[in-house]
């Protein structure tokens, strides 16, 4: 009996999530997350010192009371950067996320409801965005128009709507043939409120799981083109910024590297886990599967 | 209750569950509270009940496959030998060797990917190694035995059979390590009727020639009385009654299985009315301190909410729970007396002016480069206020031609009128005579899980219902109060989502969404099939009152003979895209005309043991 019972207590776990109940990590990720938000918009604000202030007499020193990472080879305070990074962190994948929610979602929807020569056209190009190499369009870019912060998001969004779209589109499909859709029909309800009302209520555990994961992705992704000068302006605090330029500082402040490289990698666990918990507890509401 | 009870005069039980219990671990909550059955070498016994029984899971507790986090307490004893809380290893050597499952679904129960004669050889004993062609002599031996005379099927996929022949496959495959006892679990539910006969009739046959012991699980008190000799009625997680099948089909000795025994309609004659079981089955930790029919009992009394009444003698081999069943037999009998009360004789003529008219409806589906009729020539007409059935088994094409009907489909060719408006093909009509068809016709699904948005309330399902085709609608709120009230449900379930309603209550809000229009025709297509037998009363006796009350006509699309037989008065018969018969509904079930009715009729369920003996020729 007792293996019995210890095979259920580990079979169990995956239960408990499903039913709901907020676990310890999820309780982590959400405050983490919250936190990042809150830099995001009060990040000015609060910083000890100002992010851009250069102070050539302070260059290279290691954490003290007075900057607590230390500061890096212009003598800026890192603590303060950090801080005041989190909102480009944060806004151009937020924007990335909301485009692709919106633009994705209903092309998504279109597409698999109204299916035939529509669904065929969309889909082809999707096919065509996801063929796209997206690095070497935003290198041809940047290097054409000049490196920008929200060219980077713009064309990401761009690069991203056709990928939400086919996520939406599949789960769609499945959603058609339902009878709750067909009896919608035979009453004679309206295209779009089939697909806009009865519909996306039962994609959306998908739909906003996946935008939990384009967010993530587009933290990663935009720090990315930062750190290549690609993204955001030189000098502006940037988490991918701020790596690449102090990337040659790994051992002489090893902080003013890892602090903003934990702090992007955090930030994406959280986003991620958080999508996935999202998705368990609206499937656990009753959201048809 | 005490094995001794239970059948020891066959010399010993081979399987013999003692006060089974199976919880769920997470939060203690009870899907069986007490199961005590013994099963006699070659004894058939049949476990009756309907969903949330907690059927399944005691099936699932005797062979070790219960799912994750769900536990069995109390004794499993096969040859005496204790099944609970042994390993896995130890179980596998109890199933398949000694017990053999066949279960519900032939279409997921066997590998997809496998052909069948590897599923075959993948359940055959492996302690002797058999060449080539002593195996294939082996598989074609066993596929034989289960009425498959085609040495092909061994090189066929799954996919590649009929619903018939998987479940025999199956069958074989659970009978390949010769098992002493095969417990088959809703062995026939997802077939058609006929093959359904055909497959419980080979499970007995099978059972009778090895001398095996047999456990059938099944919902249908018929099918039990014709296959089984022992009847364990279960509800809400605990017996309620128990007693050989010929017994307790004379005179059920428990309120609950005479109301089983009621809800389902006979084939051969129309009923005034059935005679339904109220409420919906319980959870059993709902009823853990009290009798677990009393909610849902005519009879009920003080003293059944009191406690917990336990299983007792109450005859000759027969035990029942009910504490008052010496005081109200003779009402029990009465009640089934007035429950054979026939109706009095539909009048046999046709309405004079067709609501619905449909001349030569053709469909036509392409696959995969084939092309399939769906329907080929099919005439029928609905009058004003008539009731009309159509009866076919699955690939009759009578879904098919409600889907037509209420334009999720265009007919390939013929003519549809709906009114005096062309229906053949709703995409070519304007907005205007649309609107009118959908005010007009309108549907109920078959699966009440599906048919209602997950993710809306009760009360916006039906708002939109009728603010569809009513934009200025006023009173909404105090509208979608009546349709819930007109449909037996209390206005504040439209507060509540589909989730927490239970199957028969979800059927009864898609009523209500369809009754929102106020349409002249409701088309039901097998409204009733996926739901309990003790609810399915319910439903059909709401539908009749529901047209007496509005004057509606119903166009009833059923595999099942009996539910035509009380709810129509006009049936059409269709096999294989045609109607092969048509007339009043007397006329056509007690003087079939058509070979294919013939056999229909022959497989409904009867309680005689011959409605199996007949199949095996």
């Amino acid at each position: 009996m007792s293996e019995v019972a210890a095979q259920v207590e580990t079979l169990e776990a995956p239960a408990r999530r499903r039913r709901g109940r907020p676990s310890l990590l999820f309780a982590v990720c959400l405050l983490l997350f919250l936190g990042v938000v809150f830099l995001a918009i009060f990040g000015k604000m609060i910083a000890p010192q100002d992010p851009s202030a250069q102070d050539l007499s302070q260059v290279l020193i290691h954490p003290n009371g007075a900057h607590w990472l230390g500061t890096d080879a212009l003598g800026r305070d890192v603590f303060s950067r950090l801080l005041v990074g989190a909102r480009s962190a944060l806004q151009g994948p937020f924007a990335i996320a909301a485009i692709s929610m919106v633009l994705g979602n209903s092309l998504g929807l279109l597409a698999g409801y109204r299916g035939g020569i529509l669904d065929t056209l969309l889909m082809r190009w999707v096919d065509f965005m996801l063929a796209v190499p997206a690095l070497l369009v935003i290198i041809v870019i940047a290097g054409a128009l000049g490196a920008s912060y929200w060219l980077a998001v713009l064309v990401l969004a761009v690069l991203t709507v056709p990928v939400d779209a086919r996520v939406v589109r599949g789960a769609t499909i499945e959603q058609v043939p339902r009878p709750y859709v067909e009896a919608a029909k035979t009453l004679g309800v309206s295209h779009r409120r089939i697909m806009f009302l009865h519909i996306w209520p039962n994609v959306s555990p998908v739909a906003v799981a996946n935008a939990f994961l384009i967010f993530a992705g587009s933290l990663v992704a935009l720090s990315g083109l930062s750190f290549l000068g690609l993204g955001a302006a030189p000098g502006t605090p940037d988490w991918g910024q701020m790596l690449g330029e102090n990337r040659a500082l790994l051992f002489a402040n090893p902080w003013c590297v890892l602090a903003p490289g934990a702090a992007i990698v955090i930030t994406a666990a959280s986003v991620n886990l958080l999508g996935d918990w999202y998705y368990e507890w609206i499937v656990g509401r009753g959201a048809s599967r | 209750m005490s094995a001794a009870a239970n059948g020891h005069d066959l010399g010993g039980p081979l399987l013999e569950l003692d006060d089974l219990r199976i919880q769920r671990a997470r939060d203690g909550g009870t899907i069986v509270s007490s199961v005590s059955l013994a099963v006699g070498a070659g004894e058939t016994i049949g476990i009756v009940g309907e969903s949330g029984s907690g059927k399944s899971m005691t099936a699932k507790a005797i062979t070790g496959l219960l799912p994750p986090g769900v536990v069995a307490k109390g004794e499993i004893r096969y040859r005496g030998r204790n099944l609970v809380g042994q390993t896995e290893r130890q179980l596998r050597s109890v199933r398949g060797h000694e017990i053999g499952f066949v279960l519900q679904d032939p279409f997921t129960m066997l590998n997809p990917v496998m052909r069948c004669g590897k599923i075959l050889r993948e359940s055959l004993r492996q302690d002797r190694r058999l060449s080539k062609d002593e195996w294939r002599a082996e598989a074609r031996r066993r596929l034989a035995e289960v009425g498959i005379h085609d040495e092909n099927v061994i090189d066929r996929y799954p996919f590649q059979l009929s619903g018939g022949m998987r479940q025999r496959v199956a069958i074989a495959a659970a009978l390949a390590r010769d098992p002493q006892l095969l417990i088959a679990d809703e062995p026939s539910t997802a077939l058609d009727v006929a093959t359904q006969r055909e497959v419980l009739a080979l499970i007995k046959g099978v059972q009778e020639a090895r001398g095996m012991s047999l456990i059938l699980i099944t919902h249908d008190l018929r099918v039990a009385f014709a296959t089984c000799k022992r009847i364990y009625v279960l509800y809400a997680g605990s017996l309620v009654e128990v007693g050989d099948a010929d017994d307790v089909a004379a005179e059920p000795f428990h309120p609950y299985t005479q109301g089983l025994l009621l809800s389902e309609p006979p084939a051969d004659q129309r009923l005034r009315e059935l005679i339904a079981i109220p409420g919906s089955v319980p959870t059993p930790d709902e009823v853990a301190t009290s009798c677990t029919f009393a909610p849902r009992c005519r009879w009920a009394a003080q003293a059944c909410v009191e406690g917990s009444p336990p299983l007792r003698e109450v005859g000759a081999r027969r035990l029942s729970a009910c504490i008052r069943l010496e005081e109200i037999r003779p009402e029990m009998a009465t009640l089934r007396g007035l429950a054979q009360l026939e109706a009095d004789p539909v009048a046999a003529a046709r309405s004079e002016n067709p609501l619905v008219v449909v001349r030569d409806a053709q469909k036509i589906f392409t696959s995969g480069g084939g092309k399939v009729a769906a329907l080929d020539g099919v005439s029928i007409e609905v009058g004003a206020n008539e009731s009309v059935g159509i009866v076919g088994e699955s690939g009759s094409g009578k879904t098919t031609l409600a889907r037509i009907l209420v334009g999720l489909e265009k007919a390939s060719d013929g003519t549809i009128t709906i009114g005096d408006v062309p229906a053949h093909d709703y995409s070519k009509l304007g907005r205007k005579d649309r609107q009118k068809l959908r005010s007009t016709v309108q549907i109920v699904f078959q699966d009440p899980y599906s048919s209602l948005n997950p993710m809306l309330s009760i009360g916006s399902t039906l708002q939109e219902a009728v603010t569809t085709h009513d934009r200025r609608a006023r009173n909404v709120d105090a509208r979608v109060a009546d349709l819930l009230e007109s449909v037996g449900l209390p206005a504040s379930y439209a507060k509540r989502r589909p989730v927490a309603l239970s199957g028969g209550e979800r059927q009864r809000v898609a009523i209500a969404r369809a009754l929102a229009v106020n349409p002249q025709l409701l088309i039901c297509d097998e409204p009733v099939s996926s739901l309990d037998m003790s609810v399915q009363a319910q439903i059909l006796n709401l539908l009749a009152a529901l047209r007496a009350e509005r004057g509606m006509s119903y166009l009833f699309i059923t595999h099942d003979l009996a539910i035509v037989r009380q709810i129509s008065d006009f049936i059409y018969v269709m096999h294989r895209g045609k109607v092969v018969e048509s007339g009043p509904v007397e006329d056509v079930l007690d003087r079939p005309q058509h070979e294919y009715t013939v056999s229909l009729l022959e497989a409904v369920p009867r309680s005689d043991g011959d409605w199996l003996v007949a199949a095996e020729t």
